[in-house]
């Protein structure tokens, strides 16, 4: 597939054109990645497909190879890897807490120590995640702005 | 838990049950045993029995994030092995006298009150932790909404 970057003025709109034959898996994971720089995230509840407010999640889990977000009502499975959510929503405050989990700190209510030096997260949904010892120090240093 | 940070709090641990087991000796002591004198060796007993009681903290350490039930499990686990160091070492000295059960039951008491106290203090120090970090965790929502 070609690549072409066409400059416009300043009162055009900006696009992503895809031109394609076919909707394949590869041109449906650039329209992910380009709704996500948007803010947009792809996911899949019920079998139908819907496009989910980044802001609207509260955390994200990989389990068994498959991740899945969490908003306040709904879980939809995502075709995204957790590191690649990882890199693709670090701008967006989300952050690694343990290894299968991303959780989003404007959606933190508390945090209380939980055993064995590990903390829980309570988050404004009412559901209670673990942040692991090895994530402690990253989350301190998100939370200064670091 | 990567192995510095579990050691870092072992040393934690390490100097609490100093103090912890050095209190416990002078109350029980004094209780059963008020007009005893000792050398100044014996200065460094709660030391070793502090390095001790260490031994047995090694099989709450795992390099995977433990569920709390197995974290539970390997913490009881450790106390029972705290417990039958304490009392071995009752047993197998002549200071102690292992043959009224007030003293042994006393001995094995003071272990159970150490543990939960060392536990305690932990978590205090987790739960400040936790403080600081609801106040950043303010601030950084204040600033990003």
């Amino acid at each position: 597939m070609d690549v072409r970057i066409e400059p416009i003025g300043k009162e055009d709109e900006e696009i992503v054109l895809i031109r394609c034959r076919a909707v394949t898996e590869a041109v449906q994971e650039i329209v992910s990645f380009v709704r996500s720089r948007q803010g947009k995230l792809s996911g899949v509840a019920d079998a139908k497909q819907y496009e989910i407010a980044v802001s609207d999640v509260f955390y994200i889990e990989s389990v068994d190879g498959k991740t899945f977000l969490y908003t306040g009502e709904k879980v939809y499975e995502t075709a995204y890897r957790i590191y690649e959510l990882e890199e693709l929503l670090r701008s967006r405050h989300f952050l690694r807490i343990s290894k299968p989990m991303l959780v989003n700190l404007m959606k933190i209510e508390s945090i209380r120590p939980a055993l064995n030096g590990r903390f829980t997260a309570v988050l404004r949904s009412g559901e209670q995640v673990i942040i692991s010892r090895s994530y402690v120090k990253a989350l301190k240093a998100a939370l200064k702005g670091g | 838990m990567e192995l510095k940070r579990f050691l870092v709090r072992n040393l934690i641990l390490f100097f609490m049950l100093s103090t912890l087991i050095t209190a416990a000796v002078a109350l029980t002591g004094s209780a059963f045993d008020g007009d005893a004198r000792f050398s100044y060796r014996e200065m460094l007993t709660p030391i070793k029995y502090a390095a001790l009681c260490m031994l047995p903290t090694f099989v709450a350490y795992s390099k995977r994030e433990l569920s709390l039930q197995a974290l539970l499990l390997r913490k009881a686990l450790m106390l029972l092995l705290i417990e039958a160091v304490m009392l071995f070492i009752a047993f197998t000295s002549t200071a102690i006298d292992t043959q009224r059960i007030e003293v042994v039951l006393t001995i094995a008491g003071s272990v159970l009150v150490i543990f939960v106290l060392a536990n305690l203090f932990l978590w205090l120090k987790d739960s400040a932790e936790a403080k600081k970090m609801n106040r950043d965790l303010a601030k950084f929502q204040q600033i990003h909404t």
